[in-house]
């Protein structure tokens, strides 16, 4: 796998899934335009698992977050 | 005055942005995050910080505390983390475990706003940035 994808085409052929991108290309903001995906999982321990690979790496999920901020995530444990 | 520009995802319910983490070899990571005024520090997901170096292990206490998992149970100090532009050098961060389901794996909190004005141009979807000490300064 060491095609250069765009960061929507990422999105198209791996859903929902966490990617490891190397040789990346980022915009005027930071945002990922396109990259080389070495590893992609639905599962972030696969992904993140070592060896890392030496070299800039890009760390993106696909998905949508359910981030709702800490607050209510407390309370959604009883935390609160 | 250095003001700087970055633009965001209006259709996100959050405010995600991208910055650039770099370590003390000169590699940089790129890593996604969300602007959280709940946030009193900014904090790093363990599973970055881990797999880029900066930290040797995950803490196996704070996987098996349910409900607990945002629980923050260290610091680190990171040499390098760019974000909007800005590069801030020796940054105190809370490493912290994260919700696979966030989808990120940084939280800039509250002491990104002491150090930086920061304007929310909602409507244009645009971040204006500028260091607190140089303003009132000209360009």
């Amino acid at each position: 796998m060491d095609k250069k994808m765009t960061w929507s085409d990422m999105k198209t052929k791996f859903p929902d899934e966490w990617l490891l991108i190397t040789d990346f290309k980022l915009d005027k903001s930071g945002h990922l335009v396109a990259g080389v995906v070495e590893r992609h999982s639905r599962k972030k321990d696969e992904v993140y698992q070592l060896p890392a690979l030496n070299k800039p790496t890009a760390f993106r999920y696909t998905g949508e977050s359910t981030f709702s901020g800490l607050r209510d995530h407390a309370r959604e444990h009883n935390i609160l | 005055m250095q003001e700087n520009i970055t633009s965001y995802d209006t259709n996100k319910h959050h405010i995600h942005i991208d910055m650039i983490v770099t370590n003390p070899k000169g590699i940089n990571y790129s890593v996604a995050g969300i602007l959280d005024t709940g946030a009193p520090r900014t904090e790093f997901s363990d599973h970055f910080l881990v797999h880029t170096g900066f930290i040797e292990t995950k803490s196996e206490k704070v996987n098996l505390k349910p409900g607990l998992q945002t629980q923050k149970y260290g610091k680190i100090t990171l040499p390098s983390v760019t974000i909007c532009h800005h590069k801030i050098n020796f940054f105190e961060v809370f490493v912290s475990h994260f919700e696979p389901s966030w989808g990120i794996d940084a939280l800039v909190g509250l002491d990104f706003f002491r150090r930086f004005r920061v304007t929310i141009d909602y409507s244009n979807g645009i971040l204006l940035t500028t260091p607190i000490g140089t303003l009132g300064q000209n360009s």
